[in-house]
This record gives C-alpha cells, structure tokens and sequence, in this order.
C-alpha cells in the first residue's frame, strides 16, 4: 500500500442516472471507494453511454462511436475505467471488447472519430465498480468488511443482478470466474454479507427489472408488469430491502413502484439502494449525506433497522 | 445425370420450394441479419428455449423464436413491420441458454437497426438521441438535483458535459456524421406534427 493509502487509480465514467437521479451513488462510490483504497478521478467531458437500448437499436455504427468517444478520453488519461451502471457496462465495456478484437469495426470508428481528432487505440480496461468490489486482486469482501463501521445486522437484504454487467456470459471476461455464473450467482449475497447484513433469495432473481431495450419508453405499462412480478417474489420473502449495481435497474424499482401503484393499484414499499449506498451506510455515511432522501420509495423503514 | 439418392426429381423441386422459398422471402435479408448481428441465426433450429426464458414472453405475443425463424425464412416484412420487434428488454436470457450458441438479442438488435433505416422506430427511442445532442445525456441533470448535488458536496453539474459542454460539439458532429438528429427530427415531427 502507498502512503496514501491508494492502491489503484480509475477514471469515474458516472452516465446519467447515477449522477442525474441518484447523485448519492456518486458521492458514496467516491468516498467508500477511497476508504477501499481505489480512488475515482472525474472522466471530464464524458457523455452518455450512449444508452445501448435506444442507441444501439437504432444504429450499432453511432453506438460504437459515440461509446468509443468515451474511451478515448480514458485512454488520453491513461487511466481504466471504473463505472457504477450495468447499461453502462455494456455500452463502454462491450464497445471496448468489440473495438479490441475486430479490425473493421475499429477502422469503421477511428474513420469517424478523425474528424474530431481522436484515436481510439484499446489501450484502457473497463471495470465496474462491483467487480472491483469483489475481487481481491483491487479490493475483495475481507477488506469491505474491515472497512464497515456501522454493520447493516438483522437487515434482510435481497439483490437484483440485472442483466449487462455479466450478460451475455459467453462474450463477457471476468477474473472472478463465479461472476460468470448467470443462472444463480452468490457472489453479490457475499458483498451483502461482508456489511453485516442477511443476503435473502427469492424466486427468479436473474428475471430483468423489465425496463431495458427501450420498453421503459415503448410500453411501460409492459415494463412494469415485468417490475411488479419480482417485486411480487420479493415480497414473499418479506425483505427489508433491495439492493442494485445499476442506477437504471434503481429507477425502474423505486420509481416504478409508484408508477406501478398508479396503474395496477398495488404498493411494496420496499426501499431500493445501489450497493454503493449500502456499502456508504455501512462505512458510518449518514442518509442525508447519500441523498437517501431523493429516492421515490421512502428508505425510512429500513434506515430504522439499521441504525 | 444418375440420381443415387432422395426422392425423385420433380418431388424434390417441390419440398425445395415449400421448404425454403414463400414469395414474400427475401434471402438477402437472412444474410444481412446474419453479416450484421456478427451471430449465427441460420443455426436455430427451433428449441424455444429462448421463448421459454424471455421475460417479455409471458405478457405479450411477442416470441423471440417465431422472429429467429422470420430471420431463417427471409420473411423480412413480417419481422421489420412486428410492433413486437420492440418488446425485448435485451436482458440476454436467450442468449446466455441458447443451445445453438446464437446470440438471439443481438438478432433482435440489427432488425431494429434495419426497421429503422425503413424509419419503423418508436419516437421514445429518437428522443433519447435528440436529448444526448442537447445535452450528451439521455437524462440531463435538473434544479432538483442541482441543489441536492451540493448538499452532498458533489459540483453542482457533474463533471460530464454538463460541466464541460466544449465536449458537445465533438458529440454532435459524430452524431451528424450519421445524420441521426436529422433523421430523427424529421420522423418526430412526421408522427408529432
């Protein structure tokens, strides 16, 4: 460890959500990251993603493009990626991946990309803030949970993996081998558990938050019978809370349980946190320093189990 | 010349025909999905097991097989003018159990790509271009946020394009290379007036 006790340095690539709806995953990435030893440094002039349900349904070349624009200006910091977004993770990792190992596609991008003076080369990794939460070689659960100060005890914990960040598994590269497991991964209940927490299982975990592709958009009354159909399953298990890794995933649930209220006339209550906000409670940040406050579905009940 | 095997001639010219040729099918399009999707949907051969994993299957008609089989089949119409094209989620469950080893979301994808290029899009999905060109978000930053971004000690514009918008003209003219925003426009204002 250096003196300063920061092992590793990334580019914060943030997205939209995460600093636009939920700006505590921000500052909670930020903070309980450094105590972590990994240190987020801005990616100025980052854009969206772009979004790769709308972007890439519309025309794969712009989507590449426009995702490769936000590599380049990682690769001029000389700095990988980290990012706290599973759609995020498709769009900068997947590109990345694509762009490394096909020559025409790259050739296709840097075409356009010289006309704003950039070269994208493939000299950067991109890494979501999960993956270097769990694995050992940046940070790993031992640390985390050295790290927690306020432990989440007696909180029932539930996760919701959602889809991009290992889906497809075939396409995607872990060093973790067990974060390829796609049909029942554990590994996010450990990261639960290293808080203090009780990681619950329901029915059907892996089922999608229902909003991607662009059906938030298309036909939300069909993205959110997809939502109201685990949140149906979480009830069962009477959990105190859902955890995320994808701001998108995030707003799905927490707004959707008021959309869903709207239109289908049922309630949960059921407060929804980015584990980045989990892992801020359990280092001692208080909810108004995670802006717990901004999120649709009160996080009330839970904070008074917790703290 | 001598036939040693299968049916005779004229039978084998008509299960041929029924088998892979409809008026309607257009072999090129099976070749374009396939070149572009950088996937291999010639070799479905049916299972399911993509419908049977696909959380959009249950509450809607649309099947994920009956479009891998348009893809087979040429049956380019019938899959581009499928208002179902639109309801997969791309959570990649077909993908990641497909027994083929085809990647069926990424068949689902370029199909959009090529309904789009007929201008069959739903308008949310251009919105979302026409927000990034504003702004380079697809959801920008607001006063609400603005304000609670202070209060948790973060800038009040994050440090994207919206803190630094000499980045946007880059961004604009990487979309205008394509001439999305123009598309875009044009078929907002055809459908919104």
């Amino acid at each position: 460890m250096s003196e300063s006790g920061i092992n590793h340095k990334f580019a914060f690539y943030l997205g939209c959500i995460a600093p636009n709806r939920y700006p505590g995953v921000e500052s909670a990435s930020i903070k309980a990251m450094k105590k972590l030893g990994v240190e987020l440094v801005p990616l100025k002039g980052a854009s969206c993603c772009p979004a790769p349900g709308a972007f890439g349904s519309i025309d794969q070349s712009v989507f590449y493009a426009m995702a490769a624009r936000n590599l380049v200006l990682a690769e001029q910091m000389k700095m990988d990626i980290a990012l706290v977004c599973n759609g995020c993770y498709k769009s900068i990792w997947e590109v990345n991946h694509k762009l490394k190992h096909n020559k025409d596609l790259r050739d296709a991008v840097n075409e356009v990309l010289k006309e704003v003076d950039m070269e994208y080369k493939g000299t950067i990794n991109v890494y979501h803030t999960a993956e270097l939460l769990y694995n050992d070689k940046f940070i790993g659960v031992d640390k985390i949970r050295d790290s927690i100060t306020n432990p989440l005890t007696g909180a029932r914990i539930a996760v919701h993996y959602g889809c991009h960040l290992t889906k497809p598994h075939k396409d995607r590269e872990f060093e973790k081998e067990v974060m390829l497991n796609t049909e029942h991964p554990v590994w996010m209940e450990e990261l639960v558990a290293a808080l203090g927490a009780t990681p619950v299982e329901y029915r059907n975990k892996m089922q999608c938050c229902g909003a991607g592709g662009g059906v938030r958009g298309y036909d939300i009354v069909h993205a959110l019978d997809i939502t109201n159909e685990k949140l149906i399953n979480l009830k069962e298990e009477k959990v105190d809370a859902l955890t995320d890794i994808c701001p998108f995933c995030q707003l799905q649930f927490d707004r959707g349980q008021i959309e869903i209220q709207e239109k289908f006339g049922v309630s949960y209550g059921l407060p929804v946190l980015h584990f980045a906000e989990l892992l801020g409670l359990a280092q001692g940040m208080s909810p108004q320093d995670l802006g717990l406050d901004l999120h649709a579905i009160s996080c009330e009940p839970f904070l008074k189990k917790v703290l | 010349m001598a036939r040693t095997k299968g049916y005779p001639e004229a039978l084998e010219k008509k299960l041929h025909e029924q088998r892979f040729f409809r008026e309607d099918s257009n072999p090129e399009f099976s070749k374009k999905v396939k070149t572009l999707s950088r996937t291999i949907p010639h070799m479905c051969y049916q299972c399911g097991t993509c419908t049977g994993s696909c959380p959009s299957a249950p509450r809607s008609t649309y099947r994920i097989r009956k479009f891998m089989r348009r893809v087979v089949l040429g049956l380019e119409n019938e899959a581009l003018t499928d208002p179902d094209l639109w309801l997969c989620t791309t959570c990649y469950s077909c993908s990641d159990r497909c027994p083929r080893d085809i990647l069926p979301t990424d068949v689902i994808m370029t199909m959009r790509n090529l309904a789009f290029q007929r201008d069959i899009i739903p308008v949310n999905f251009l919105k979302t271009v026409t927000a990034i060109y504003a702004s380079g978000h697809g959801v920008p930053n607001n006063d609400v946020n603005r304000a609670a971004r202070e209060r948790l000690g973060l800038t009040r514009d994050p440090p994207t394009t919206h803190m630094y918008p000499e980045y946007m003209p880059a961004i604009r003219k990487i979309i205008d290379h394509y001439k999305l925003k123009a598309n875009a426009d044009r078929i907002i204002k055809e459908r919104e007036g």
